[in-house]
């Protein structure tokens, strides 16, 4: 399974998004405002939730906010972070 | 601020073990009889499953839409319905809610979630504690989710105080209206039946091998209950139908001369079983008729929410319930099975914590106007 | 619309600040702070955050720590008045207090025992059964009147006092003890930080450069009585709860309303109920939690409903005490009232052009007769009191 497809499965179980399917989620759509329309409470569960499910530490929002742009944009930071980066 | 001072329900919304809503609650008072859910649980000493009023929140679909429901755990889904169930039995338009004050009563909170948070720390270390869990845990998330989705821009409380959550929150109720802080007040009473509080109760008081008999008052019967009783508030000259008035609301400790006990009339006890506040029950009830509906819905520091949606069915309907179970040597001018006209203008309401502490409230008949 | 102002006859307080009023204002006056990663509790998460904590304050065994903080604040108002358990006794006296953790059912030991598979001690959750904050008031002076604990998260003890007037005035009782008590555990410190609202370094309300809240713990509780108890038991009124005020903005669990709607109510409504117009208000003491919303919000408001009014947060004395906060501000906002002056702001350095107002930064003569103390809390509650001089 790529890191996009993971990181649906992952959103859609964890934040309860249970009138979508991982298929429902554009990797591309914004996470937060449109698109999926996540929010403020959603972004810190995401921090935990990446911390939880990839041992990756996000230490501050500003860091977080790139990452959060969008599923694509968080499964490449991911990516870039578990490569050493 | 002119008009009588009175204060009327004009609504009532309850979820519990016998059901959901109005309907299914005076099925209940009028049979006089709700068989219980069970608990499961898997402590240290084994597997037990034992006796419990569980509450479904299913019919909430039907007030908010799936997806406004994402973050919102059990507790705060019951007192979402209890108001909805109340607003709905009220009539209130939405216009007419911007000036609705929430006052929301738990003696546990949300315990299903706040246990749900310690275990997302103890699991996978402190780092991973879940903010959504810790922001729904505290007490007053009920009372907050029932604001957001409300748009009620008003005050908001909640109390927390054991068993005399409901009468000290009905204090508020009162002074709220009275003071013209607010024209309507939506209060309710929640309390959840977590895997936590089921357990606590199991270790403390044993698992209930037979049904609920409050008044007799040296058994211990009691069985742990979970369930929402919400009601719309107003002040007498804004209500359009209602069920009755609220005439007095009480809470304190008896000083030296006793405390006051209405003379005549009907008493509905808040004994639920318990033993150590079951006993203190019998010395207060010589001379009033009694009844006490808890073994319909069981134990819960909410429980006497549930005794004033009864009050109110009566003093609407005109009928008092049987008192299930019927009278005992404790209490032998019990109403009796079969029911009877009410027979009096006020129901009165009593709530004892095992500390002596008391909260009576009485409720009126509406004037044949209104 | 405004309501009979209700006699505060006595002030108690406990928290990182003092261990009471006098030795807390003391504190407050000198600039004085010393925020520190928690000693009575270990974290393993990777970043130890500043607290305020109580040190040198021990419970009893048998008594939650809250209960225990709510009881030393109450003997001080208590005494602070010049009664005692006897006099208090010949008067109908309520507890209406405020506390977040001091009504949780939950402690960690027990849970981690019961998630093991195990069949923990009961101990814990008994003592948790007997120390309601109000119960425990009511029990140690044999108090006969209403009772009520307040759970409205941060603007419990605001909203606690608030209530306590209304009681006076509608004549419930003669006296109410009125405050708040909250303690600060692992729980708590854990779920902040979860969070990220907390700021790793000592917190600075309203600076520009601001990054949280730093958690504090304590109590407060005000005597609060009406005339003819007053005179019946020869008390004085140290000072006066003027007005009331709560609002909600029906927006968010965690976050404030941006345009502060519902501060803005709650502010209207204290200043209507007390009879008191933003002209004549000598200062406010904020929530200034130093999160970057809330005194982004909170600062915008004040700027644009009481322009010119100094104002500042004492929580960079005490940390955010959660239920206490409201209460443990009241009683700092009377006693700064009697002295005619508010401490500096502690944690303000640098203005923050997106607020567009800012805190006092030194010691600051206050002459005017009455003083606003706000709450914002989680829910989105605003509440707000007004006090006077005597």
């Amino acid at each position: 399974m790529t890191t996009v497809e993971k990181l649906k499965r992952i959103l859609v179980e964890d934040l309860n998004l249970e009138e979508l399917t991982p298929g429902d989620i554009d990797e591309n759509a914004p996470l937060f405002g449109e698109g999926l329309g996540l929010d403020s409470l959603d972004a810190v569960e995401l921090i935990v939730i990446v911390q939880k499910r990839f041992g990756i530490e996000i230490r501050d929002m500003e860091e977080g906010k790139a990452a959060f742009r969008s599923v694509q944009a968080l499964a490449s930071y991911i990516e870039g972070r578990l490569s050493g980066g | 601020m002119s008009g009588t001072g009175r204060i009327v329900i004009e609504g009532v919304g309850a979820v519990g073990g016998f059901g959901c809503g109005i309907a299914d609650l005076s099925r209940a008072l009028a049979d006089g009889d709700v068989r219980p859910g069970s608990l499961a649980l898997s402590p240290g000493s084994g597997p037990v499953e034992f006796a419990a009023f569980r509450a479904d929140t299913s019919r909430l679909k039907e007030f908010v839409p799936a997806r406004d429901l994402r973050r919102i755990d059990h507790f705060s889904r019951l007192a979402l319905l209890g108001s909805h169930l109340a607003l709905a039995d009220a009539g209130l338009p939405e216009s007419e809610r911007h000036r609705l004050g929430v006052i929301v009563a738990s003696g546990y909170g949300a315990t299903g979630i706040t246990y749900a948070f310690l275990k997302s720390f103890i699991n996978d270390g402190d780092i991973c504690a879940s903010p959504t869990y810790f922001a729904n845990s505290v007490h007053n998330s009920a009372a907050a989710h029932i604001s957001i989705l409300l748009g009620a821009r008003g005050p908001s409380l909640t109390v927390s105080q054991f068993d005399l959550s409901v009468p000290s929150a009905l204090l508020c109720v009162r002074e709220w209206l009275l003071e013209g802080r607010v024209d309507r007040v939506l209060f309710g009473a929640v309390e959840e039946l977590s895997d936590l509080i089921g357990y606590a109760w199991y270790r403390l008081r044993g698992a209930s091998c037979s049904p609920m008999t409050p008044l007799w008052t040296e058994k211990e019967t009691a069985i742990p209950a979970e369930g929402a009783a919400f009601f719309l508030f107003s002040r007498a000259e804004e209500a359009r139908a209602g069920y009755c008035t609220l005439e007095t609301a009480i809470v304190g400790s008896p000083a030296n001369a006793g405390f006051p006990l209405p003379g005549s009339g009907l008493l509905l006890l808040g004994a639920d079983g318990r033993r150590e506040t079951g006993r203190r029950y019998a010395p207060l009830a010589e001379n009033a008729r009694i009844a006490c509906y808890s073994p319909l819905y069981g134990s819960m520091p909410a429980g006497p929410a549930f005794d004033l949606a009864a009050a109110a069915l009566i003093l609407k309907g005109g009928r008092i319930f049987p008192s299930p179970g019927g009278a005992s040597l404790d209490f032998p001018a019990t109403v009796p099975a079969g029911g009877e006209p009410v027979g009096t203008d006020r129901i009165s309401c009593l709530a004892l914590a095992d500390d002596g502490a008391f909260g009576l409230t009485t409720l009126g008949k509406l004037p044949d106007s209104q | 619309m405004s309501v009979a102002p209700v006699a505060i006859a006595g002030m108690g307080c406990i928290s990182a600040a003092g261990r009471n009023l006098p030795d807390s204002m003391k504190s407050l006056l000198r600039g004085e702070r010393s925020p520190a990663p928690p000693v009575r509790f270990a974290s393993d998460h990777p970043v130890r955050f500043p607290v305020f904590e109580a040190v040198d304050f021990e419970e009893p065994p048998d008594l939650l720590r809250t209960g225990a903080f709510a009881l030393h604040a109450a003997r001080e108002a208590v005494a602070d008045a010049g009664l005692d358990r006897k006099t208090l006794g010949a008067l109908r006296v309520g507890v209406c207090v405020g506390t977040t953790v001091g009504s949780v059912m939950s402690e960690e030991t027990f849970c981690r025992g019961y998630l093991a598979g195990g069949d923990p001690d009961m101990a814990p959750f008994r003592r948790i059964l007997r120390s309601n904050p109000a119960d425990v008031i009511a029990r140690e002076f044999g108090l006969s009147g209403p009772r009520q604990t307040v759970v409205t998260a941060c603007s419990s003890s605001t909203d606690a006092v608030g209530i306590a007037g209304s009681w006076i005035r509608a004549g419930l009782c003669d006296a109410v003890i009125a405050g708040g008590a909250d303690e600060l555990g692992r729980i708590t410190y854990i779920g902040f930080i979860s969070l990220m609202i907390t700021d790793d370094s000592p917190c600075r309300p309203f600076d520009k450069n601001r990054k949280g809240l730093n958690l504090g713990e304590g109590a407060a509780m005000l005597l609060l009585a009406s005339e003819p108890a007053l005179r019946r038991s020869g008390m004085r009124a140290r000072s006066f709860l003027l007005g009331y005020g709560s609002a909600g903005d029906a927006y968010h669990l965690t976050a404030p309303r941006p345009d502060g709607a519902g501060l803005r109510s709650a502010i209207s409504e204290a200043l209507a109920t007390g009879g008191v117009s933003p002209a004549s208000v000598a200062f406010v003491n904020a929530h200034g939690t130093g999160t970057p919303d809330n005194d982004r919000v909170e600062g915008r408001v004040l700027q644009d409903m009481l322009p010119g009014v100094p104002f500042l947060s004492t929580k960079g004395y005490t940390g955010h005490t959660l239920g206490a906060a409201g209460a443990i501000e009241a009683v700092f906002t009377a006693a700064c009232l009697e002295m005619g002056k508010i401490p500096a702001s502690a944690g303000f350095e640098t203005p923050d052009p997106d607020i567009g107002t800012l805190p006092v930064r030194e010691v600051t003569t206050v002459p005017g007769s009455c003083a606003l103390s706000e709450t914002l809390a989680f829910g989105g509650n605003n509440s707000v009191v007004v006090l006077g001089r005597a």
